[in-house]
């Protein structure tokens, strides 16, 4: 079957001029030899895996971090990740998926276990000898930085639990498996901005955007969960609510490399598109129609701000600045670092950690170079800022829960709403 | 608010967005992707060849003032001595201060001459300083030497032909795993490999034992590393001058009323992203760069405005029976005609928006790779149409 989106993928391997120019910015190539280069394993070895090929002739497409910088800096329009993640997909129905990965996969489920007894949970698998073990019988990297199961409960246990804002207004918050489990704070800022502004924050049944499995081309899988999101909240978008998220991974997934990489453009992709925000794009759009307040209290810090490699994926330039700027005293500080390394669930694995952390190394030194004054660090993927805290010992911050403190409504030492925004949200 | 636009991220659009930075306006450039700056040599061509010459120039500077009275149209000849002079001189002091220094007899207005990837004597105005080693008007003989298995770079060949124009030299190899474990190796990873002082070091002792006293040695070829350290140096630069550099910009759509652009738009994940500013400067390349193309029926599209071309009437008149035609082949010359102030014109010579100024490959009537005046033509009129548009 070839739809309109299989040819606009499969199509631009025939634009590729081989000028190298993807080898020469791929973060993953300049540190390892391992992986021979976008050009190599994407358009290149495109070529060999055509329909009828019994099995993929080459598996260093595995080294692929899925960072998409390739694609950004490609000057002919080739979509060379999206090359990469189906020649992956490709190996895994050829070959099966490797348990680690299959669990990977799964972080909605871990999440869902582990919420369930967090203290225990974290007590289980964040000792030094269940590490040890994972490494030794998964795969998984002893040092390498998965986060913590939240003991505040998750995400939507509490917005269940509190009275909320009804107003005209409404928006829909998709907050993705790691603000549900690991970082519930960043969607309790995100609602407390929203209500602050005015607007009804609705969170609907929702799940996994299914990232994980697109990058470790476990194709079917991913599709059932981008199906079931789309099901659940089409709905919302056929109503005209803007649905907004915090994690720029999870929406770009939503917003384009699932029906993209799956093959699945339609109408209703279209529409669901169509709804679909980064919290902080959304927050400049706003702004651009002199509706955001910008009443802000003074924040004097340093915040280094990296860009993370699928903020830029989205070609949508740089939101979070954009509205972190508007703050008074705040002096945010851009850093140009290709990618953090950890990409996904990249680094996670033992055999790419090390290279993840090299890969990273430009991102650190920029986070260091900001000075001991500089506390935190910020960045739009949740991923990039538990790496960036790996490797540099600094808090990481989501920009909304900048933003959140901002308007004096969230405490980022404490990762707490404060009094303010709680009582306003039971009013 | 963005003050200027600057569409392309090549060196005239680099240029451009550096000068009106430090000229203190608000810059952003918006950009599909890195251009021919990842090939060049990262040297600086200034103009080597006149259409039609196979004897290459040796004095540019005078040679531009030619070009004005042959070619009237010709970008060199809408700009002044001093305005070149000027560009040239930003440019060096640009390069040192961004820790990549260029050398070049400016003073004399001599062009240097470097061997080419196969061993051509290339006319080039300004060179990176780690490439004055190759003058080949030195008399020392000279030690090619290539890494066995590597692409695109071939010691013999080289030697050969720098041989047969006078210039002693000979080849030799060493093994490409004196340096990496890979099979095939781009240059720009060779690059990457030799970051690492350990390698570095083993190069130098092979090196060390192949030359003998009085040579001067060559090694890695073409892929341009000296042209992707200007490029990065440059947007670092622009960033810490507070400008934005966005590349994967694709320009769709641009909004104008009267004969202003409000704004233009680029493709993205979700909705479009609209780039307002108050004015606006096309460095998109001609038609290597993507900034003037074709379809199958021989129309040719200037694709960010569609802004009136000059060019060959129709696809017949595209190319020279000869491929390497001294004359050139006309499509190249396609372009947009431009006025003093390198604003845009129509076929009447009247302005076409208020706002918008072009700089580089994209401009009409000239042949940037014949003339080898690629690097000279983005300097010199990316610093001059971004001197025009800071005074509007």
């Amino acid at each position: 079957m070839h739809t309109a989106s299989w040819h606009s993928v499969g199509m631009t391997l025939d634009e590729c001029i081989k000028c190298n120019i993807c080898t020469a910015y791929c973060p993953v190539a300049a540190v390892t030899e391992k992986f021979p280069g976008p050009k190599y394993a994407g358009p290149q070895a495109q070529r060999f895996r055509e329909s009828g090929q019994l099995k993929s002739p080459d598996l260093s497409v595995d080294y692929c971090s899925a960072c998409r910088v390739c694609n950004e800096v490609c000057p002919s329009g080739v979509k060379i990740a999206e090359i990469n993640a189906r020649a992956k997909a490709q190996i895994v129905a050829e070959r099966g998926i490797p348990l680690r990965n299959w669990f990977f996969g799964r972080n909605e489920i871990l999440g869902m276990i582990g919420n369930l007894a967090p203290q225990i949970a974290n007590l289980g698998f964040h000792n030094p000898f269940s590490r040890l073990m994972a490494e030794k019988i998964l795969g998984v990297a002893r040092h390498a930085p998965i986060p913590h199961w939240s003991t505040r409960g998750s995400f939507a246990s509490w917005f269940n639990r509190t009275p909320r804002l009804k107003s005209e207004n409404k928006v829909v918050y998709f907050h993705g498996c790691s603000t549900n489990y690991y970082e519930p704070e960043v969607g309790q800022a995100a609602v407390a901005v929203l209500e602050h502004l005015g607007y009804e924050a609705i969170v609907p049944p929702q799940n996994c955007c299914g990232l994980p499995m697109l990058n470790n081309g476990e194709f079917p899988a991913a599709e059932k969960l981008y199906r079931s999101n789309l099901a659940k909240l089409l709905p919302y978008a056929d109503r005209g609510y803007p649905i907004v998220g915090t994690s720029v991974s999870c929406v770009l997934v939503l917003r384009e490399e699932a029906s993209e990489m799956l093959d699945i453009e339609n109408d209703q992709t279209r529409r669901f598109k169509n709804a679909l925000w980064d919290l902080s794009e959304w927050l400049r759009d706003l702004h651009e129609q002199g509706k955001l307040d910008t009443n802000f209290r003074e924040l004097k810090m340093i915040l280094p701000y990296h860009v993370s490699c699928q903020a830029r994926a989205h070609r949508m330039g740089r939101p979070s600045l954009d509205v972190m700027t508007l703050i008074p005293g705040l002096d945010v500080r851009e850093g140009n670092a290709k990618c953090c390394g950890l990409a996904g669930t990249y680094g996670y694995k033992s055999e790419k950690y090390e290279i993840a952390m090299k890969v990273g190394a430009d991102a650190f030194r920029f986070v260091r170079a900001q000075g001991d004054d500089a506390r935190m660090v910020t960045s739009d993927s949740e991923i990039c800022r538990w790496q960036l805290q790996h490797g540099t010992q600094k808090l990481g911050r989501a920009p909304i829960e900048i933003l959140a403190a901002a308007y004096g409504l969230y405490d980022l030492d404490q990762r707490r709403l404060n009094t303010v925004a709680l009582q306003k949200s039971s009013l | 608010m963005t003050e200027l636009v600057v569409i392309g991220a090549g060196l005239a659009g680099l240029i451009a967005a550096t000068r009106a930075a430090q000229a203190g306006h608000q810059v952003k450039i918006v950009a599909k992707g890195f251009g021919a700056t990842h090939w060049h040599a990262g040297s600086i061509d200034l103009l080597g060849y006149f259409p039609n010459e196979t004897i290459a120039i040796q004095r540019p500077l005078d040679a531009m003032r030619d070009v004005a009275r042959v070619q009237p149209q010709h970008p060199y000849a809408l700009l002044s001595d001093a305005q070149i002079t000027d560009a040239l001189k930003n440019f060096l002091a640009l390069t040192r201060e961004i820790g990549l220094p260029y050398v070049g007899a400016i003073q004399d207005g001599d062009n240097l001459w470097l061997p080419s990837p196969v061993g051509a004597a290339r006319p080039t105005f300004l060179a990176p300083h780690a490439q004055r080693a190759g003058d080949l008007t030195r008399a020392e003989p000279m030690l090619i030497v290539g890494l066995r298995g590597m692409r695109d770079f071939y010691p013999e060949l080289i030697a050969e032909n720098l041989g047969k124009q006078g210039h002693p030299a000979r080849a030799a190899f060493l093994p490409l795993d004196l340096i990496t474990d890979r099979r095939d190796i781009t240059t720009v990873q060779l690059a990457y490999a030799l970051d690492d002082p350990a390698r570095r070091a083993r190069l130098a002792s092979e090196l060390k034992k192949l030359a003998q006293a009085g040579e001067r040695i060559g090694v890695i070829g073409p892929n341009s590393v000296p042209g992707i350290r200007l490029t990065n140096a440059l947007c670092n630069h622009l960033r810490q001058l507070g400008a934005r550099v966005d590349v994967n910009m694709d320009v769709i759509a641009f909004r104008a009323e009267g004969d202003r652009v409000l704004w233009i738009e680029s493709e993205a994940s979700g909705r479009p992203l609209k780039h307002r500013a108050e004015k606006f400067l096309l460095a998109t390349g001609g038609i290597l760069g993507g900034g003037i193309n074709t379809d199958h029926t021989g129309k040719i599209r200037e694709t960010i405005f569609d802004m009136p071309l000059v060019a060959p009437r129709d696809r017949g008149q595209w190319f020279r029976a000869r491929f390497f035609d001294p004359a050139g082949h006309p499509i190249f010359r396609a372009g947009i005609p431009v006025n003093r102030e390198f604003q845009p014109v129509d076929a009447n010579g009247a302005r076409v928006f208020a706002n918008v100024w072009a700089a580089g490959s994209t401009l009409a009537h000239c042949d940037p790779i014949l003339e080898r005046a690629l690097e000279g033509i983005a300097i010199t009129t990316g610093s001059a149409a971004a001197c025009f548009a800071g005074q509007k």
